[in-house]
């Protein structure tokens, strides 16, 4: 046996490396910010004056109304994008069927490059068409959205994010690697797979579209953009597009947050600190009580509160209960509670489990994340359930009572250095 | 593989037991939990083995997995630092205050509280409602 988990941990050792060199992400990013503030200029803003557009306000504290004025050429369709400079990740996997060949594509598109908030303000007269998107549910396509909105030439900041790609493979798969780095794309292609990581990311037209542009007949335009709560920190910029191409140069403000608010970088939410410390230690002191790691309800109740990605949420969470684990074995190998013998072999099973676990994290949406879990509770709900039926506390009041004496015995035993002796059955 | 403890010895189908600690523990560095209530029935009833000999076995093969899920997760970019300070002092609160509260209450009734608590959220995350 002792061979068994020595090979087995060899073998894990060597894809943990091999995986190490496929899956270190490329940090040399380019950075999408200045080439995109400079306004394009194009052929049409040649003819006509650009947009000018000014702010009321330089600054917000943790959200609040903004109001934009300006002017474009008059006639012309206006759409305000906006965007901020913190910069999220976003990672999406496509394995839907190819429409014309039906072959399922299997690639990772990944990009630490989307604003962490982005939004295109559009015609207060497209609420309707809007209200129509938000009606269709998780199924809106957002390139869609953009064409129905006449958007689509707004959309141009997050479409310059740098997107690498993985050719994901099964073996790949198993050894926790995100695949071959593929070439990169042209900008066509670009611009619209970055489309999809914005709807992975914001995930609602609600956050990626504002009605709130009214245009006067001679051109002048004014919104009122409103900033919710728990947006990212730092500098935001708004520029006005109107026509095919001609955009203003970009105005900024600043978003400020206080203490005890503060930003998580990773997860691209602003929060207030104490709700999920307080959430944390009820949950932990529950956990205690149901026998039960506080992850099951910590998790999804964390994700239903707090637009936090599932990745995030997920290894965040999984350490915190390192420390309990850690001062429970030490507790119990004091008084030689453990039997190192079957621990580790079902330790180096659950290495290899750990290792592919997270990597699926990735590969699935925030959706299917909570479908999944929802059934994973379901089940805990019935094997708690079961905990609780009269055949099993009879049982389990025996067991307790057995595993009482033994634990006392094993702490005896520690004390005066004898091996402990505990046989349940001599003992009735 | 026959496991010593205490004194017993025991015959246990340890190719089982692996291979349920191998896809509980993808499960649950996949999900982010600890994945105990799922391991302990395994060798429990799995297995057959008795209680006091899994109590400790079972949380030492568990803390190999949140081990080796937490590096992955790191390694994937899926660890944020602030987060993890918030939330961290509270779980070794709550791993304080728990047990002190766990003696004065009934069990069951927790256990019953948490069945309702956990069908509640599983159906608001497969939208039942």
């Amino acid at each position: 046996m002792k061979k068994t988990c020595l090979s087995l941990l060899i073998v894990l050792a060597a894809m943990w490396f091999s995986a190490q060199a496929a899956s270190v992400p490329d940090q040399a990013q380019q950075q999408p910010g200045d080439a995109a503030l400079a306004a394009p200029v194009s052929q049409a803003a040649a003819q006509f004056a650009l947009p000018t557009l000014s702010l009321d306000k330089t600054s917000l504290q943790n959200g609040g109304t903004i109001t934009v004025t300006g002017k474009a050429e008059p006639g012309e369709p206006v759409y305000l994008e906006l965007w901020s400079e913190q910069q999220v990740r976003a990672s999406r996997f496509d394995s839907d069927p190819d429409k014309q060949t039906g072959v399922r594509p299997y690639i990772l598109y990944m990009t630490h490059n989307l604003p962490a908030v982005y939004r295109i303000i559009v015609p207060a007269g497209f609420a309707d068409v809007l209200d129509a998107i938000k009606k269709q549910g998780g199924k809106w396509s957002y390139s869609k959205a953009l064409d129905d909105l006449g958007a689509e030439a707004a959309y141009s900041f997050p479409a310059q994010a740098a997107i690498d790609r993985y050719q994901a493979t099964f073996l790949g798969g198993i050894v926790g690697s995100r695949g071959d780095k593929l070439t990169a794309m042209d900008d066509q292609e670009n611009r619209l797979r970055s489309m999809q990581l914005i709807k992975v990311r914001f995930r609602s037209p609600g956050k990626l579209f504002e009605p709130a542009l009214q245009v006067a007949p001679d051109g002048t335009f004014t919104a009122k953009v409103t900033l919710g709560k728990g947006l990212a920190p730092g500098a935001y910029h708004i520029r006005a597009l109107s026509g095919k191409n001609a955009a203003s140069a970009a105005a900024s403000f600043e978003n400020n947050i206080s203490f005890p608010i503060i930003y998580l970088s990773n997860a691209g939410t602003s929060l207030n600190l104490f709700y999920p410390f307080l959430l944390c230690l009820v949950i932990s002191i529950f956990g205690v009580l149901m026998g039960a790691g506080g992850g099951f309800l910590l998790n999804p109740i964390l994700l239903s509160i707090w637009p936090l990605p599932h990745t995030v949420v997920a290894g965040t969470v999984m350490p915190t209960v390192l420390f309990s684990q850690i001062s429970g074995i030490y507790n119990y190998s004091k008084i030689k509670f453990i039997n190192w013998k079957l621990g580790l072999s079902l330790g180096a099973a659950a290495l290899f489990g750990g290792f592919i676990g997270p990597k699926m994290t990735e590969l699935i949406t925030l959706d299917q994340y909570k479908f999944v879990f929802g059934w994973i509770l379901v089940i805990l709900a019935l094997l708690m359930f079961w905990q609780t039926t009269p055949a099993y506390l009879a049982k389990n009041k025996k067991e307790q009572a057995v595993l009482k004496e033994c634990k006392l015995r094993a702490e005896q035993a520690a004390k005066t250095k004898k091996e402990p002796v505990c046989d349940p059955k001599t003992k009735e | 593989m026959i496991v010593e403890f205490m004194g017993q010895e025991f015959k246990i189908n340890i190719w089982l037991g692996c291979l349920g600690a191998f896809m509980i523990s993808i499960v649950a560095s996949m999900f982010g939990f600890g994945g105990g209530p799922f391991m302990v029935p395994l060798l429990t009833v799995g297995l057959g083995l008795p209680m006091y000999l899994v109590v400790g076995s079972s949380l030492l093969a568990i803390a190999f997995n949140t081990v080796m899920g937490s590096v992955r997760h790191f390694q994937f970019g899926n660890f944020d630092l602030v987060f993890f300070l918030i939330m961290f002092p509270a779980a070794i609160l709550g791993g304080y205050i728990g047990p002190k509260i766990a003696k004065r209450i009934s069990p069951l009734w927790v256990k019953r509280a948490a069945v309702l608590g956990l069908l509640l959220l599983a159906g608001n995350l497969l939208g039942v409602y």
